[in-house]
């Protein structure tokens, strides 16, 4: 299976606050989970969510790219999955800052043909029929 | 169906552009005969044909005769394998996104 996941937020805040916001391991803990997450390329971290009946809640992370303050990326890996997590952040001027989640990854063998394919976006299209 | 009586998996079914052509194609009208939906591609019948048995076999479409013709109705349940997929990090990061508009707010108070 596969993942393309795009989202995009809005926040009254400046860049410098997003930034933090997204890179500083106590303020992670207080909007994703507990974790031991540096702003460091090649930086192995985790976050650890209450775990449930279906799922451990670790996350298994790698720092990819960190472009102060516009643009960074991460893997994510938990059970099967091996994601990639990317934010943009934009400022768009009114005093409101842009956060563009992009978050893509495969499960397993179908994912990559999923991809290859490009259905991901296509499906989101679709969602009426359901 | 259900899942594991499938022949054929729902990823495989929509990997391929034809097949999700076909899926819009049922989705917007309740039931297409053969020939309505071949005349929408360059491809000929025998080739439409096959990706709706593909389709078929993953449970997204089914098929009925109505005197000579067959005619095509979209089964879109399966598609919620994908939906989930989806779904389920969507829905996690609306709930973080919440939690992180409450702490930028709190930082400018």
């Amino acid at each position: 299976m596969s993942l393309a996941l795009e989202m995009d937020f809005q926040y009254k805040t400046t860049l410098e606050k997003a930034w933090s916001a997204l890179t500083d391991s106590n303020k992670l803990s207080e909007w994703i989970a507990e974790n031991d997450f540096k702003p460091v390329v090649g930086h192995r971290f985790q976050f650890r969510h209450q775990p449930s009946e279906y799922w451990d809640g670790v996350v298994d992370g790698e720092v990819l790219i960190v472009e102060s303050p516009n643009r960074l990326s991460y893997s994510w890996a938990t059970g099967d999955e091996r994601h990639t997590v990317t934010w943009t952040l934009t400022d768009q001027g009114n005093g409101t800052v842009n956060l563009h989640l992009d978050q893509t990854g495969f499960t397993n063998v179908h994912g990559l043909e999923g991809a290859r394919y490009g259905w991901g976006g296509w499906f989101e299209k679709f969602e009426q029929v359901l | 169906m259900d899942e594991n009586n499938r022949l054929r998996d729902v990823f495989d079914a929509v990997a391929d552009p034809t097949r999700r052509r076909l899926i819009r194609l049922l989705a917007e009208s309740s039931e297409l005969p053969l020939h309505e939906l071949t005349a929408q591609f360059e491809m000929g019948r025998t080739a439409v044909s096959k990706h709706l048995t593909i389709l078929k076999e993953a449970g997204l479409v089914t098929d009925r005769k109505v005197g000579r013709e067959t005619r095509f109705r979209l089964n879109a349940a399966p598609l919620k394998e994908i939906e989930d997929w989806v779904g389920f990090y969507r829905s996690y990061w609306n709930a973080n996104m919440a939690r992180l508009g409450r702490l930028l707010e709190e930082e400018d108070e």
